[in-house]
């Protein structure tokens, strides 16, 4: 049969967003594919470079409505490393706990829309219901419920208010009580095992080798986890492990990593309970902002010559930043700020996985990887 | 609790992989401690000439078991020396990772334990700073076949700063429209960020001579 090339996307309900992925067919099957991204490029590098160091974590934020917390920290984490700041433990318990609940906010985000992305339809207002409850937590926490603008270059915006401890405490175990639903939607409905086992498989040695990292790799049986190999903040105090998927000969199928998504909420439910129980200072204390518990002074400047880095454990993957200093005002502001996202990576994996399968299958291949073209096309 | 890697552990392997690599010529190597909120942590950074870099990432992939390439940063220094117009800043880690085994035809998860990895299982961290001289159409070896992973960092690199990758295949725009004018690459410093008003909504602000079809016309 004669090989033809069809285009999905831009708009089309496969991609999540705003891009291209051109396919080569022969019948039915794939034989070649070719992403096309760009669609949403705002520029974010250059205009970093003309924002103060604390004027860039809003950017940052607006990377990823999804998992804007994660991003605003991963930029944090590495404007410390290039400032040379200490920053007080119980900054670093509140970024905890506010990284691991968006972290379920976007896994949740991702699980609902990936049940009506192969037809099981009813998914999508579970999920949102008790994303709708980390959302109130993060509210509460940032002020905003979206962009939350929370961490700051030393510390965090504002301390846990009043009564957090215990609604977060009530919320989270609620939830760890309602995962059993999504997996009971899941795991019984014949259409979602049909269309996610056997399809899109993908090795760990070759994942690595192509840059995938996060769940997408944990999915293949391997606990190669960020926050374990390059640690950072107090993920040493807690008691923890990487979820990890017992996947088959061929590789991670797409079940293997709505799984070990599932698994990595259950495991970040948890850390945000145990650390609400081992804040320093207590988690029903405030402390006003600016204060040193939660915020330490940091230099507005960093010389030429200086550099920042960071590797983060996103909820996508490995996102990070590297920041070069030296910029406008005697480095007042960045020379270069360089964005890793752990999508743009995945996404060209992906679209090899495809190859092989059927065009029915596309949509569940790709949004098993958690595709997200905010922080894609930056 | 010991759920993490310990940082001595980290900083024997940084030093295997430094003494090993200061070896090679035109390579200089350093450990450097570095803090990232609480935690220390120990970065390998090399300085090789453009010339040994090549040589360099073929040893690091094949001796040192550097699996993945994480960020390939391109940056353009147009106030610096003649030799170090332009800087490409890899950063590279050791996952350590390995396919599962199978028993009976059932996958065994490999379960690290970070307080006892040894070894070639150490994760490490390396950046690596390449300077190139100045040139219009600067350029450097690509590793694309060594990772993989560095495939779509090249050719973004390539797409906003302008530096390219000898020996890469398909290079093309990524980010930036097919139709972006040849030798435009945004992130060079001659182009200035600038703002302007609704009425300039469609001038020729950055130089694409795109104009909309009701140009002049009252609307």
């Amino acid at each position: 049969m004669a090989e033809m090339w069809i285009s999905m996307g831009p708009q089309h309900p496969m991609t999540h967003g705003l891009w291209t992925l051109k396919v080569k067919v022969d019948g039915e099957t794939v034989v070649d594919t070719e992403p096309d991204l760009g669609y949403i490029h705002r520029g974010v590098e250059k205009i970093c470079e003309s924002r103060d160091f604390t004027q860039i974590t809003t950017y940052c934020d607006r990377l990823c409505y999804a998992s804007a917390n994660t991003w605003s920290h991963a930029y944090i984490y590495a404007a410390e490393d290039l400032l040379e700041v200490e920053v007080p433990e119980r900054a670093e318990y509140i970024r905890l706990i506010a990284v691991e609940i968006q972290r379920i906010a976007s896994h949740l985000m991702w699980l609902g829309a990936y049940g009506p992305d192969i037809g099981n339809l009813s998914i999508m207002v579970w999920c949102l219901r008790e994303r709708e409850m980390m959302m109130d937590l993060l509210q509460e926490l940032g002020g905003s419920r979206m962009h939350y603008n929370f961490p700051r270059v030393g510390g965090v915006k504002r301390d846990l208010p009043y009564g957090f401890a215990q609604r977060a405490r009530a919320k989270l175990k609620l939830f760890l009580n309602r995962i059993q639903e999504y997996e009971a939607l899941y795991d019984e409905s014949t259409i979602f095992l049909v269309r996610s086992q056997g399809v899109g498989y993908a090795k760990p040695e070759e994942m690595v080798n192509h840059g995938v990292s996060g769940p997408n790799l944990r999915a293949g049986g391997v606990n190669y986890d960020i926050r374990w190999a390059h640690p950072y903040s107090v993920y040493s105090e807690l008691d923890w492990a990487p979820p990890v998927e017992r996947s088959s000969i061929k590789g991670a199928d797409c079940y293997d990593r709505y799984r070990v998504r599932v698994e990595e909420m259950r495991v970040s439910a948890s850390m945000a309970l145990q650390a609400l129980d081992k804040i320093p200072g207590g988690a029903d204390t405030h402390y006003e902002p600016e204060d040193p518990m939660i915020l330490a002074k940091a230099p507005s400047r960093a010389p030429e010559g200086t550099s920042g880095a960071h590797h983060f454990e996103d909820s996508r993957g490995e996102s990070m930043f590297y920041i070069a200093g030296g910029g406008e005002g005697r480095g007042k502001q960045p020379y270069r700020v360089s964005i890793r996202s752990p999508i743009f990576i995945t996404i060209p994996f992906a679209a090899k996985c495809m190859i092989g399968y059927k065009v029915a299958d596309i949509p569940a291949i790709m949004g098993s990887f958690d595709p997200c073209i905010g922080e894609t096309d930056r | 609790m010991g759920k993490i890697i310990s940082e001595s552990v980290q900083k024997e392997a940084a030093e295997v992989i430094v003494n090993s690599i200061s070896s090679l010529e035109g390579v200089e190597a350093e450990v450097v401690e570095r803090s990232s909120g609480t935690n220390p942590r120990n970065v390998i950074v090399a300085n090789p000439s453009p010339d040994s870099w090549r040589a360099l990432a073929e040893m690091l992939y094949s001796d040192h078991a550097i699996d993945y390439c994480s960020m390939i940063t391109g940056i353009h220094w147009p106030e610096r020396d003649d030799d170090r117009k332009w800087e490409v800043v890899y950063h590279l880690l050791r996952t350590g990772v390995r396919d599962p085994p199978s028993e009976d035809g059932v996958v065994q998860p490999i379960i690290v334990n970070p307080s006892t990895v040894r070894g070639f299982g150490t994760p490490v961290e390396i950046e690596v700073h390449v300077h190139l001289p100045d040139s219009r159409t600067p350029s450097i070896d690509s590793v694309q076949d060594i990772w993989v992973g560095a495939d779509w960092n090249e050719k973004e690199t390539w797409d906003l700063v302008g530096i390219d990758f000898d020996g890469h295949k398909g290079m093309r725009r990524v980010l930036l429209p097919h139709e972006t004018p040849r030798g435009y690459h945004p992130l060079q410093k001659q182009h200035n960020l600038r703002y302007h008003g609704f009425e300039e909504m469609y001038d020729d602000s950055q130089g694409f001579m795109r104009k909309p079809d009701d140009v002049g016309k009252i609307k």
